[in-house]
């Protein structure tokens, strides 16, 4: 056997130092003779191969490494031996520990002075890279199929706005291809214009809800998250990543929410009213029946009033003039007679429930009637002095009914300034007067009676408006209700105010209806 | 008072109905009396009345069917009501079917007396 151990001794120190310096080499390095055989290990060789180096030499691949391998070796070892330039080769080699590197390999033919022939080799253990690079791809295997699979869209795009990557679902979402996702202009599933500076206006980290547009239309909402600038993301210089969630089901929810809250609302709002309906038709079915009885009544007690009335006036005119001295008991007896009318009536306007009967009506000259009417049935001591200021205004009211409305409030006034007019001490005014007055402001027409009575005091303002309550001897305590449910039939309604010792003054309004369909 | 009148009073309240013939007939005036619809409604077809007054509400034919029927032969009747419920419907029927007007019970009689001298 022939090793270049066994040197020369002209040269033995120079080679010996080479040897020894190869030796130590963290290097991995071995010669083989032209057979192939190992005439040199470095200790760098020998913990690959798994060997010493005084047992290696004079054995070939063949004594080390399994046969596929040896086989690739010695085809290698071969085209070296067969050319004059150094080879490279990424090998497998497992050593006799079972132990397996891998390697990058530099194979070289030299020959030396005297004609003989080896192949120098080198390895250099890329083991730990190769596992690196293993792993690398392994990750990048999963965070693909991650991209690939997962219900996000992904877009990767570098700092000229260029994509890198695209994922499925993105292109799912948009419903395009991935070439149509790349010859499309970004900025219009965006909805943002033209896409030019994209990836530096999602450079900031950013995080917004869009609307993903298709041919002009809106396909999907979307919550945008920017990763903002990256580096060394795989591309060169910048790149951004941008995260589409597609949030469109999440806006329906709250769509939905809002909706669902919403119709709660108006259920309890109408449950609310129901009640109150419900309460309203119990109370309107009362006064209904109430109305419905007082209209008997009223005809059943009016028949022997009217009796009572024609009797006592057919007696007046028998014994009138014939000094019987019984003219002031026949006109007690027709006061009498009024003041039950007067109750029948309140009780009427009451209770009272059918709808408002209304005519077009020139109102400043209707009222302008009933007041003179009323007028002459007050004590003459009553001044009436009306202030009417709507002209020839034509407003549809329920002219029998607002009548009463106005009797009702024009007798008040007149009671509470001398009651009847017949006993000394309820006067209680020096100069009675009553001042009624009409406009026309926003809300709609007004009639205000004014008089310059006692006024009514702050507890009795409280009450006046509840029915059955009075301050009179005589009174139903109905007036007054009266005369806000027939102002209620009008739409409008009554305004009481007063200063005690000064006055009081009534205003009656209601809306302003210059047609009958209006009105209706 | 320029000439006596020919008077129907239609009431089923009999009271009533005499003490204003009672009334009228103080003033000269010839009245007639009818306690029910179709009374009155024979009335005006024996005889001939320059004046009514009716009450509304009434058993049988009421007052305003009763002035319906008596209008439909005698198209110049001169009637006026009288009820005890200004807002009845039927009220309303009567004037649109031609009544003179109509009075509240209690009737203010002087008004009435009013109208009588009027038609007088």
């Amino acid at each position: 056997m022939t090793t270049v151990n066994k040197r020369p001794a002209t040269h033995i120190n120079e080679i010996d130092a080479v040897l020894q310096i190869l030796d130590v080499l963290p290097t991995s390095l071995f010669i083989k003779d032209e057979n192939l055989k190992f005439v040199f290990s470095n200790q760098a060789h020998c913990r690959i191969i798994g060997s010493p180096a005084e047992s290696l030499l004079g054995l070939s691949d063949a004594d080390f490494y399994p046969a596929d391998q040896v086989k690739e070796f010695t085809a290698a070892d071969q085209a070296v031996l067969a050319s004059h330039v150094p080879h490279e080769f990424m090998e497998l080699a497992t050593a006799t520990d079972g132990s397996t590197i891998y390697s990058l390999t530099r194979k070289l033919r030299i020959m030396t002075s005297d004609g003989r022939i080896y192949l120098v080799g080198t390895n250099t253990d890329l083991t730990a890279m190769k596992t690196k690079e293993k792993e690398l791809e392994a990750k990048e295997a999963r965070y693909r199929a991650l991209a690939e699979t997962v219900p996000v869209g992904i877009w990767h795009l570098n700092d000229k706005d260029e994509t890198i990557y695209v994922n499925p679902f993105l292109l799912h979402l948009l419903g395009m291809t991935e070439s149509e996702f790349m010859s499309a202009s970004a900025g219009d599933f965006l909805g943002c214009g033209p896409a030019i500076g994209l990836a530096e206006m999602l450079s900031d980290k950013t995080r917004f809800e869009t609307d993903l547009m298709s041919n002009g239309k809106v396909i999907a909402r979307a919550l945008v998250v920017s990763s903002g600038w990256l580096e060394n993301a795989g591309v060169a210089g910048r790149s951004v990543m941008i995260t589409f969630v597609d949030v469109t089901k999440i806006a329906d929810l709250q769509n939905v929410n809002d909706q669902v809250t919403r119709l709660n609302a108006e259920l309890s709002q109408n449950i609310q009213k129901l009640k109150e309906t419900q309460e309203e038709m119990v109370r309107a079915g009362r006064m209904a029946q109430l109305g419905q009885l007082t209209a008997t009544v009223a005809h059943e007690l009016r028949n022997p009033l009217a009796t009572v009335r024609t009797s006592a006036f057919v007696l007046d005119r028998k014994v009138r003039g014939k000094g019987l001295g019984v003219e002031q008991q026949l006109l007690r007896i027709d006061k009498g007679v009024v003041r039950c009318d007067t109750i029948i009536s309140q009780l009427l306007d009451f209770t009272r429930t059918k709808a408002a009967q209304c005519k077009l009506i020139e109102f400043d000259s209707w009222l302008a009637k009933i007041v003179e009417e009323e007028a002459a049935k007050l004590p003459s001591s009553v001044v009436i002095e009306c202030t009417l200021g709507l002209g020839e205004l034509n407003v549809a009211i329920d002219p029998d009914r607002f009548s009463r409305c106005v009797i009702n409030i024009v007798n008040n006034a007149s009671e509470a300034m001398v009651g009847k007019g017949d006993v000394p001490q309820d006067q209680k005014c020096a100069a009675p007067k009553i001042t009624i007055s009409t406009s026309r402001t926003p809300r709609g027409i007004e009639v205000s009676v004014a008089d310059n009575g006692p006024g009514i005091s702050e507890e009795n303002l409280k009450k006046i408006r509840e029915p059955l309550f009075t301050t009179k001897a005589y009174g139903t305590g109905l007036g007054i209700p009266a005369v806000e449910k027939i102002l209620e039939q009008h739409n409008g309604g009554l305004e009481v105010s007063s200063t005690t010792g000064e006055g009081a003054c009534f205003t009656a309004w209601f809306p302003i209806k210059q047609s009958l369909e209006e009105a209706a | 008072m320029t000439r006596a009148l020919s008077i129907l009073v239609l009431d089923d309240n009999v009271d009533n109905a005499d003490a204003l013939a009672e009334l009228l007939s103080m003033d000269d005036h010839v009245v007639k009396v009818a306690y029910n619809g179709q009374d009155a409604i024979d009335a005006y077809s024996s005889g001939k009345f320059d004046l009514g007054f009716f009450d509304v509400m009434m058993p049988g034919k009421n007052g305003v069917e009763s002035f319906l029927e008596i209008r439909a032969q005698n198209p110049d009747a001169k009637i006026y009501f009288m009820t005890g419920y200004s807002a009845d419907d039927l009220v309303k029927k009567a004037i649109a079917g031609g009544a003179l007007g109509v009075f509240d019970k209690p009737v203010d009689l002087t008004t009435m007396l009013d109208a009588v001298e009027r038609a007088a």
